[in-house]
């Protein structure tokens, strides 16, 4: 059963290897709040964005089942690697999955950043998501700063330096 | 002289406010992958890029079959010609125009019929909790390509579009899109429904 996973996961991927990862952000003008929300980790964590307050924070919204957020999920990884010791804070917030299904998947993708659940896809909706993944950028006032629709190679020194410079 | 004709097309639609599309000269690849034999039709007028990559009606099912859908509404997904959809914007950060999808001006022809694709909001609607459960519904609101998007230059997004005819069919697809504000249109001619088998080499 194991193998016939991975041969679709593998099969998922390849479906999406035409998409080149671009590494840009939109910049969002205007000041556009953040919605906030209050989410618990895979780990019993309760997260509240305001609680941020004061550092960029990226919000990714992704899911097991959706190839492109699995392909940007490891330079996500090596992102928070470089950031967390920065003042930046990172975190995923999986749309209506449980912590088991989490768990399983991230024995083969591992993520160091808190894995947050937003189950019934109340906070999803609340912010402006068209699909997934889509991520932000929250400047340290708590506006929107950045956006990026589709998957990218978040340790991109470039696009990682647009993220410090909000500090 | 194609140039002069596009100018007043648009200063018509401009003027006018007629909202029909502006036929564009598009290109269409199509391809196959070689490890898995699926084909994908791959459309690129000016700034848009939409590609069409057929799925098979068994990865739809075991997509599916992973959330709380019964087993009739999973038979319905798995076939009704589902392709994974990628739309990209792909003109320059900073000097590109938004590029916008409205799925519900997109028309197919199939055995001599015009009708719209399937749009996943009345799929849903159509469902009662024995169908599936929220969190299935989820799936679909998540999982199909969205209604209606604006795409900045550098975005794209991807999902599945349904077009509820059974496997195996051949289809047209009259596609549209706003860019620079003007609606413009063009086609991709026979695509096919991937076929009920197993067809991985």
């Amino acid at each position: 059963m194991k193998v016939f996973h991975g041969i679709l996961v593998a099969l998922l991927l390849a479906l999406v290897g035409g998409v080149q990862a671009a590494d840009t952000l939109t910049q969002i003008t205007g000041d556009v709040p953040a919605p906030d929300f209050t989410l618990q980790d895979t780990n019993g964590k309760t997260h509240r964005l305001s609680d941020y307050r004061g550092k960029p924070v990226i919000v990714n919204f992704w899911t097991t089942w959706c190839p492109p957020c699995r392909e940007e999920l490891p330079s996500m990884n090596r992102a928070w690697h470089q950031l967390e010791h920065e003042g930046v804070a990172m975190l995923a917030i999986n749309m209506g999955e449980d912590e088991d299904t989490i768990f399983v998947f991230s024995a083969d993708y591992p993520t160091d950043f808190p894995v947050l659940m937003d189950q019934s896809g109340e906070v999803i909706e609340q912010w402006p998501v068209k699909g997934l993944p889509t991520t932000y950028v929250v400047a340290p006032d708590g506006s929107i700063a950045y956006r990026a629709i589709g998957s990218r190679e978040w340790d991109d020194k470039a696009l990682l330096d647009k993220v410090r410079a909000l500090k | 002289m194609s140039g002069l004709i596009e100018k007043v097309v648009i200063a018509g639609t401009l003027i006018c406010g007629i909202s029909m599309p502006l036929l564009v000269d598009a290109e269409v690849l199509r391809s196959s992958n070689e490890e898995n034999g699926l084909e994908k039709w791959h459309f690129i007028a000016g700034d848009i890029e939409i590609e069409l990559v057929q799925r098979l009606p068994d990865q739809t099912r075991a997509l599916f079959m992973q959330h709380e859908f019964s087993r009739e509404v999973v038979e319905g997904l798995a076939t009704s010609c589902m392709f994974q959809t990628i739309i990209r914007n792909s003109g320059k950060s900073g000097t590109g125009q938004p590029v916008s999808i409205d799925l519900t001006r997109w028309r197919m022809q199939h055995a001599g019929k015009v009708s719209g694709i399937q749009l996943k909001e009345p799929l849903i609607e159509s469902w009662s909790d024995a169908d599936a459960s929220p969190a299935a519904k989820l799936v679909v609101r998540w999982g199909m390509f969205p209604t209606r998007q604006e795409f900045l230059p550098g975005d794209y997004n991807w999902g599945l579009t349904a077009y509820a005819i059974p496997p195996g069919a051949q289809f047209d697809l009259e596609v549209n899109w706003k860019e620079d504000r003007i609606l413009r249109s063009g086609e991709i001619r026979d695509i096919v429904c991937a076929p009920d088998v197993d067809r991985l080499k």
